[in-house]
């Protein structure tokens, strides 16, 4: 098939009915989501009365602020529906330190995030295709071994503990990387503030690929092989095509596709563990603003990241299948 | 009587192995696997009898900052303090020891819950089928594809805010209950079954259309019987498997929540010794080298205990 009339079916009649499909099969899950999200305020009673266990110097006006914004006075469900209208116009109320919009602290720290989280996944997948392949191509080879246990060793390191290391050798003690931030404050690295960026970037992404790395290896080594073993690669061995050309035009088209529909979960597990590597690093993200907005309970900052972060982890997902359904055709059909 | 012993033998001969002798076989070849059951029986010595030998108590027991009173506060490791001193003046050797118990704690009871919640939800759904498991399915996607630690640290916080007690006693074995980790326990396990409940409903939905379940319904056996006495023995290997993953996903996920500071204070778990000093980390590099090996130690032994238990008890899954 060529390249044109995939692309034409990818958009054709079928592809919009899936999409739809797809969305729609959302909606229950946003809903139940959402209504978890909503339960975090009601988690343990009044939540005027833990906001002031969590800040016991809480003016009057703020809790009724919030009391206006939830609506604390109706009955829950009511107060459910009337969060839910709010937030599906674009309105997560203010925060409670400062009174500052939650759209504007989410605007400003939004990209920050979605910056570091593509990079990283990006990355990662590109790195991790010739390292699966090969460890594939030579199962139980000491190679292979060295391979598979270096992605174990990553899947049992934790996040944050890799960042420590990373900072303590290449910032505090060589002096190559800044440890925190996304852009020099007190010193331009590397000369020009171009550089400067991207050398705040080297070691958080340095982590979230290490981690995503080790996932994605075992993943397509695990695919390959189960392809490599296949009839019609036998054929194609038979037929005397060089082994370059079975592995990467023939095998890994099919080991790939698999392998995408994970990497949504991977995805997720991603841009869920943004508040680890934006703490460690102090990068100016969602993560670090949800990881401090929850150790001051400040429930209208705190339900507005969660359901933006679910809402990209949802779309990522959603991204994901469609670039398996574009690979793999016959998931279109049926 | 060396004849009726001769006899046994043969019996058993027959009979040949059961299947988890033949299990075990496989398991003790798998060099990995075997390496990773030495590192678990490590941690769990740790655990049991770390007490006895750890240079200082545990906390809250003042005790633990006796290097503290004696003017020894961020001593790098040496021939005294193996792994040096931290900020507060605590033994990081110690609170190392001492942590094994707790990651413990966290890593078995959250496995146990999950198992459970996995179990009910997952046997219910792939037996029954239709639209039992349609709604259990959709209720499962829900915690399946949100971000669990977003939920998890916003839980977490708020009930160990309005929890009373820093301690529950048990009053006859003398055992002190941190209640903060406990929290956090709960926490996690509600939010990490969903993985494993699929695993269940996939074996329910493999395992009840075989030929067995078939004879049981032929012969009238109850619901409950075919479930609990026939497919869920069946599924028993997978479950050991999932566990042993499981126990290793509860204690990297309390360390990063410990990390973040929203685990229990008055328990020294590794993510809660790299948090107290995250700060002053410039200085007190070993503080945070060596509960983090210590965690990826423990983890590392029971991916690697998981990965060997699965290519010996399901050896047709192996790649």
């Amino acid at each position: 098939m060529s390249a044109v009339s995939n692309v034409k079916g990818f958009f054709g009649n079928s592809m919009v009915k899936y999409v739809i499909k797809r969305l729609i099969y959302m909606l229950p899950v946003l809903i139940g989501i959402s209504i978890l999200t909503f339960i975090t305020l009601h988690a343990a009673g009044d939540p005027l009365n833990i906001i002031r266990l969590g800040r016991p110097t809480v003016d009057q006006a703020t809790l009724d602020a919030v009391a206006a914004y939830y609506g604390l006075d109706q009955p829950i469900p009511i107060q459910y529906l009337t969060w839910l209208s709010n937030i599906l116009r674009g309105d997560f109320g203010n925060s409670l330190f400062g009174g500052i919009p939650v759209n504007l602290l989410i605007g400003n720290w939004f990209w920050e995030t979605v910056k570091l989280m593509t990079i990283s996944i990006v990355l990662a997948f590109i790195i991790s295709i010739p390292i699966g392949v090969y460890s594939a191509r030579k199962p139980y080879s000491k190679t292979d071994y060295a391979i598979t246990s270096f992605s174990l060793f990553g899947v049992s390191m934790p996040t944050f503990w890799l960042g420590l290391i990373l900072i303590i050798v290449f910032s505090f003690t060589l002096g190559w990387f800044p440890s925190e931030g996304s852009t020099g404050v007190i010193k331009v690295w590397w000369g020009h503030y171009v550089f400067d960026k991207i050398a705040h970037l080297v070691l958080p992404v340095a982590v979230l690929v290490y981690v995503s790395l080790a996932q994605n290896i075992r993943l397509i080594r695990a695919n390959m092989l189960e392809v490599l073993r296949s009839d019609y690669i036998l054929a194609a061995r038979a037929s005397g095509l060089s082994e370059r050309k079975i592995t990467y035009s023939y095998a890994l088209r099919n080991a790939i596709a698999p392998t995408i529909t994970f990497l949504g979960i991977a995805l997720g597990a991603i841009i869920a563990g943004a508040p680890m590597t934006e703490y460690v690093f102090n990068w100016p993200g969602l993560g670090r603003t949800y990881v401090n907005a929850t150790t001051r309970l400040d429930f209208p900052v705190v339900m507005g990241i969660v359901m933006i972060i679910t809402v990209m982890a949802l779309l990522a997902n959603l991204i994901v299948d469609l670039i398996y359904v574009y690979l793999d055709p016959r998931v279109r059909i049926g | 009587m060396t004849s009726k012993k001769e006899q046994k033998n043969k019996n058993a001969k027959r009979r040949g192995a059961s299947q988890w002798a033949v299990a075990w076989r496989r398991f003790k070849r798998n060099r990995a696997a075997v390496v990773g059951l030495a590192i678990v029986l490590v941690v769990v010595f740790l655990a049991v009898f770390g007490r006895f030998f750890a240079p200082y108590p545990s906390r809250p027991d003042p005790g633990a900052f006796e290097p503290f009173y004696k003017g020894d506060v961020r001593v790098p490791p040496n021939s005294e303090y193996w792994f040096g001193t931290s900020g507060l003046g605590t033994d990081i050797l110690s609170e190392v020891i001492h942590g094994a118990k707790y990651s413990l704690y966290v890593g078995v009871i959250v496995t146990v819950i999950t198992i459970g919640i996995a179990i009910l939800v997952g046997s219910t759904a792939g037996y029954f089928g239709g639209w039992v498991d349609n709604v259990l399915m959709r209720f499962t996607e829900v915690f399946l594809v949100f971000p669990a630690l977003l939920f998890i640290l916003v839980f977490v916080r708020i009930f160990t805010l309005t929890a009373q007690d820093p301690f529950l006693t048990i009053p006859l074995l003398n055992i002190r209950i941190p209640m903060g980790l406990t929290i956090v326990i709960f926490v996690l396990a509600i939010f990490s079954w969903a993985g494993n409940a699929r695993m269940v409903r996939g074996e329910f939905l493999r395992l009840r259309e075989r030929e067995f379940v078939e004879a049981e319904k032929a012969l009238g056996a109850s619901q409950s019987r075919i479930i609990f006495r026939h497919i869920l023995p069946n599924i028993l290997s997978s479950i050991i498997v999932v566990a042993s993953l499981t126990i290793a996903y509860a204690i990297l996920i309390e360390a990063a929540v410990s990390f973040l500071g929203f685990g229990d204070p008055n328990t020294t778990t590794w993510g809660q010794i790299l948090q107290e000093n995250f700060a002053d980390m410039r200085i007190v590099w070993w503080a945070a080298i060596f509960p983090g090996l210590a965690i990826l130690f423990t983890v590392f032994g029971f991916n690697l205990l998981g990965d060997g238990l699965s290519d010996a008890l399901n050896p047709r899954l192996r790649d």
